[in-house]
């Protein structure tokens, strides 16, 4: 093999190389993150409110345990979930609240939430969560029923 | 350059106020019953979650890393739907598709025993729910997303309870086992339809290892021991079936 053609095939893989890192590179970009934020509020001694800010899926675990770990410490009888800044819910965040619910049982406590629109009640209503999770249409209808 | 996927795509774009929220057409609208499936055991049934199941509560995930491929998440999820009755083992007769196809609130039909509801849809995943009478209660998502190292990993993902009594003495008899080896071959055959021969993960959580004694009336709905009743009954309502039959013939007959 000449030297020029050594330099050609070393060239071309080079060119595949970068090409290669650059979709891998775009891939990372558009890789799924949290795009949610929680905020709590411990609102009295039985009740905390967490306000749930964007998206609802799979990525949201870590942000949501982290905030029921917040919200449930001390004697808190009931965790009441904020929906008004809810943008987007998939599956799996179906998937995340049912896991919670299961954990906050296991405490005794009560899963409480508010602020849901008309299509997230009709998931609700669709997924049964409603069954097991109390929906109210204020805070404060919310925080009564909790500290009950 | 490479597209970004639609939902990167969707995430960018301006919030839309006063809409419809961007999830909308993705989930199911809300029946209160399964109705024009002409499906035993599932026509006239409720879905249900893992909450309205008996047994303990399983996370279940499958994972297989397509090494080598090309394909990005959605072009996975759309073969995995569009192919699904192949990829899963299942065949046309084991999961039968309805004409419209697997869209949000579409429900497709297990053989003659049972059968699931489409409970969303979107580009990157698909998730069943299961009526009253199915052996689980619950969900399964598959979905393919891009890992660190942007391989797209496909996924199964399932969060289900045991319907009823008679299917928790089942799971560890076997029904475990079934399920388990069901979508390991289902994403060993998506990993080899998109050339890839990777090993598939697979991670078993027990979520709630407490049975809803309450729920142990969901077994007037189990769907094998109906499909077993109608079987024994068959004999019965064609001996019946001829009594009519002439009964109807002896009254047709005209008086000499």
């Amino acid at each position: 093999m000449g030297a020029e053609e050594l330099h050609g095939s070393l060239h071309a893989l080079r060119g595949e190389f970068e090409g290669v890192r650059l979709i891998n590179r775009e891939r990372r970009e558009d890789m799924p993150q949290a795009q949610v934020k929680m905020d709590v509020r411990k609102v009295n001694d039985d009740v905390s409110v967490i306000d749930v800010k964007g998206e609802l899926t799979a990525f949201a675990e870590g942000v949501l345990m982290d905030a029921y770990n917040q919200a449930s410490d001390g004697k808190v009888h009931a965790i009441v979930l904020n929906f008004e800044g809810l943008e987007y819910m998939n599956s799996s965040g179906i998937g995340l609240l049912v896991t919670l619910l299961i954990r906050v049982n296991r405490e005794k406590q009560r899963l409480l939430t508010y602020g849901l629109s008309e299509h997230y009640r009709n998931i609700f209503q669709i997924t049964r969560l409603d069954d097991a999770i109390g929906i109210y249409d204020s805070e404060e209808e919310a925080v009564r029923a909790g500290a009950a | 350059m490479r597209e970004q996927s639609p939902r990167a795509k969707q995430r960018h774009e301006e919030p839309q106020l006063g809409r419809e929220p961007r999830d909308a057409t993705h989930w199911a609208r809300y029946v209160k019953t399964l109705e024009g499936t002409a499906g035993p055991n599932v026509e006239g049934r409720r879905v249900v979650g893992p909450l309205q199941g008996f047994g303990k509560m399983w996370q279940k995930t499958y994972k297989v890393r397509l090494e080598g491929a090309s394909a990005s998440p959605a072009e996975v999820v759309e073969a995995w739907r569009t192919r699904f009755p192949e990829l899963s083992g299942f065949g046309e007769k084991g999961f039968r598709v309805p004409a419209g196809g697997l869209v949000p609130g579409a429900v497709a039909l297990l053989g003659g025993l049972s059968g699931v509801m489409v409970l969303y849809s979107d580009e990157e995943s698909f998730t069943y729910m299961t009526p009253e009478g199915h052996p689980f209660s619950g969900w399964i998502t598959f979905s393919a997303h891009t890992d660190e190292d942007a391989t797209t990993v496909a996924q199964a993902h399932l969060l289900i309870r045991a319907n009823d009594p008679l299917y928790e003495l089942m799971m560890p008899l076997g029904l475990h086992r079934l399920e388990d080896r069901t979508w390991q071959r289902t994403l060993k055959n998506v990993a080899a339809h998109f050339g890839a021969t990777s090993e598939v993960e697979t991670r078993i959580v027990c979520v709630d290892p407490k049975r809803q004694w309450r729920r142990y009336k969901n077994i007037r709905h189990n769907a094998l021991i109906l499909s077993a009743l109608h079987v024994i009954t068959t004999p019965l309502r064609w001996i019946n079936r001829r009594h009519q039959a002439s009964g109807i013939r002896h009254q047709q007959r005209p008086e000499t």
